[in-house]
């Protein structure tokens, strides 16, 4: 645990020096990858500790964007908006959380899937959010410098919480919420609250990463920040990585970051990206259904155990 | 419900579709007791104990754990206030390791343990249930006699005044059988009251100091284990109406 907070210290202090020897170029590759680590972290907290699987979050991060920017316009510095936004988004999650999680069964994963596109048709269709053509930050907002840094920051906070949370009972509760969730109940774990909890405070974090996301970009439009397409990515993410695990959310997000950047800037592979990202799945759910950490672990495994003798059984 | 009873059922009646499960059970258990609850397949058994700790609902009559109606408690509530249930079935999370599995129980049940007090209290329990080797195992790869003692010991983690055992010897061997009923024994010199379903009528008599008889969701016996069994219509339920 201590060296991993030292590895979590030293990654922060490196990529906070970072614009002092990167190009630009580059440290928005970081920022990018950086934001789709906090969306797979926040999101493996609920989808892969819990096992309550959302096909919904790009609702978090509107809501994060949306209030960001229109607190910006009515005068608010876009940094004193990020509490709020995280608080809506929070709310916003318990109002679909609450009905859906008392029930068994795929209820909640269906229920994500109509609030957000209900939520992105709301967006496009109101007056106070721009409709379809989006908003603009106010000018003067924009400082690249400050707002890579708000990004890395909050990644490796994201990322500390997650593993904190994974040794708390809280944790606990959640990992046997997945395993069983009536032998959960039958040792005393309200399963309910646990969920609500932990969906509130994934929504959170996912709409301060939508927050930082339209200070950055300062222009927002439903089918940026609300498209079903980053829903879909958001779970890939933690399952191609390794689900319900620390580090696989973070693993998937530098494979899925470094694919987007590369697809993005050729013309030929612009639109191929659900093919991957099918592939991807389909190839995980053959072959390691604990993703890229769990294919390293067996590597790894393999290698030490050809390596060293065998040890005489001590049972 | 005598003045010294920790819990009392009154008319407790449960109905799946087309099929009554408990027809109006009613009994009461003192505290400290040992009280067995034995019946054919399919006589309600199993509802009774979900009914008792609220993972099941029951349509109609009244449930009293220390004078407080629980009823229409959630589960966890109810284990929250000292009533716990072990599972026939037994559901361990595979993907946990024993410990951890007996800390879940340890750190949400009624103790609501943390930190280290949690880890001393685990202890003594893989000790007593006698799972302090397998401590650190997947509870995945545990055998079934192993499995039937860590649904005992995350119960026991939850600090109950009522323990409520499913059929904790199904699948024993008889030298197991032996264990498990000094260590339900053991169980009830610690303070805990048990209830507890068994198929092994030997062992049931054994332990008791009182048996309910189910049969078809109705009580047709209840009392000391060696008048029980000689109850003509406990017979007559066991081994047919010829037997009589």
């Amino acid at each position: 645990m201590k060296t991993r907070g030292v590895f979590a210290a030293a990654a922060l202090v490196l990529l906070l020096a970072a614009p002092r020897f990167l190009e630009r170029g580059t440290l928005n590759d970081i920022w990018n990858v950086a934001f789709a680590v906090i969306l797979a972290s926040a999101w493996n907290l609920l989808g892969g500790f819990a096992g309550q699987v959302s096909i919904g979050y790009s609702a978090f991060i509107g809501i994060g964007a949306y209030t960001t920017v229109l607190l910006s316009l009515a005068g608010w510095h876009p940094y004193a908006t990020l509490p709020v936004s995280a608080f809506l988004s929070a709310a916003f999650s318990v109002i679909v959380g609450l009905p859906t999680f008392r029930l068994r069964g795929p209820y909640f994963t269906i229920a994500t899937i109509g609030v957000s596109e209900a939520v992105r048709v709301v967006a496009a269709g109101v007056a106070f959010t721009g409709g379809s053509s989006g908003l603009r930050m106010p000018a003067g907002s924009f400082d690249f410098q400050r707002d890579y840094s708000a990004m890395v920051v909050l990644a490796v906070l994201v990322v500390a919480l997650a593993a904190w949370i994974q040794a708390s009972p809280f944790g606990q509760a959640l990992r046997a919420i997945r395993q069983d969730i009536d032998a959960a109940e039958a040792l005393g774990v309200h399963s309910t609250k646990y969920k609500v909890l932990v969906h509130a405070l994934s929504a959170a974090l996912v709409a301060l990463a939508g927050s930082l996301f339209a200070i950055n970009f300062q222009y927002i439009s439903p089918n940026s920040v609300f498209d079903f397409r980053l829903s879909l990515s958001i779970v890939l993410m933690p399952i191609v990585g390794g689900l319900g695990t620390v580090a696989g959310p973070v693993l998937g997000a530098l494979l899925f970051g470094y694919l987007q950047i590369k697809l993005l800037s050729s013309p030929a592979l612009r639109d191929s990206y659900l093919f991957l990202y099918g592939g991807m799945l389909i190839a995980v759910m053959l072959f390691e259904p604990r993703g890229l950490l769990g294919l390293y672990r067996r590597v790894r495994g393999r290698i030490t155990r050809s390596f060293s003798r065998p040890v005489p059984d001590a049972g | 419900m005598p003045a010294d009873a920790i819990l009392g059922v009154e008319g407790l009646i449960k109905r799946y579709e087309g099929l009554l499960a408990l027809s109006g059970v009613t009994f009461s258990v003192a505290r400290g007791e040992i009280f067995g609850v034995i019946g054919p397949n399919g006589a309600g058994k199993t509802t009774l104990f979900s009914c008792l700790v609220g993972s099941v609902q029951p349509n109609s009559g009244i449930v009293r754990f220390r004078g407080e109606r629980i009823e229409r408690l959630p589960n966890h509530a109810i284990v929250a206030r000292g009533l716990v249930r072990t599972h026939q079935i037994v559901r361990p999370f595979r993907d946990m390791t024993v410990r951890e599995n007996v800390s879940v129980g340890a750190h949400f049940g009624r103790a609501r343990l943390r930190g280290a007090e949690a880890g001393r209290r685990v202890g003594e329990i893989l000790e007593k249930t006698g799972l302090v080797r397998k401590a650190e195992v997947l509870a995945g790869t545990l055998t079934i006699g192993e499995l039937k003692r860590l649904e005992i010991a995350r119960a026991l983690a939850t600090g109950p005044e009522v323990l409520c055992l499913d059929e904790v010897m199904g699948g024993l061997n008889p030298s197991e059988i032996v264990d498990a009923m000094k260590l339900i024994r053991s169980i009830r010199e610690s303070g805990v009251t048990v209830l507890m379903i068994e198929h092994h009528v030997h062992a049931v008599v054994g332990v008791s100091d009182r048996i309910l008889v189910l049969n078809f969701g109705l009580k047709i016996a209840e009392g000391k284990p060696m008048e029980v069994v000689r109850h003509p219509e406990v017979i007559s339920a066991y081994l047919g109406e010829e037997a009589v």
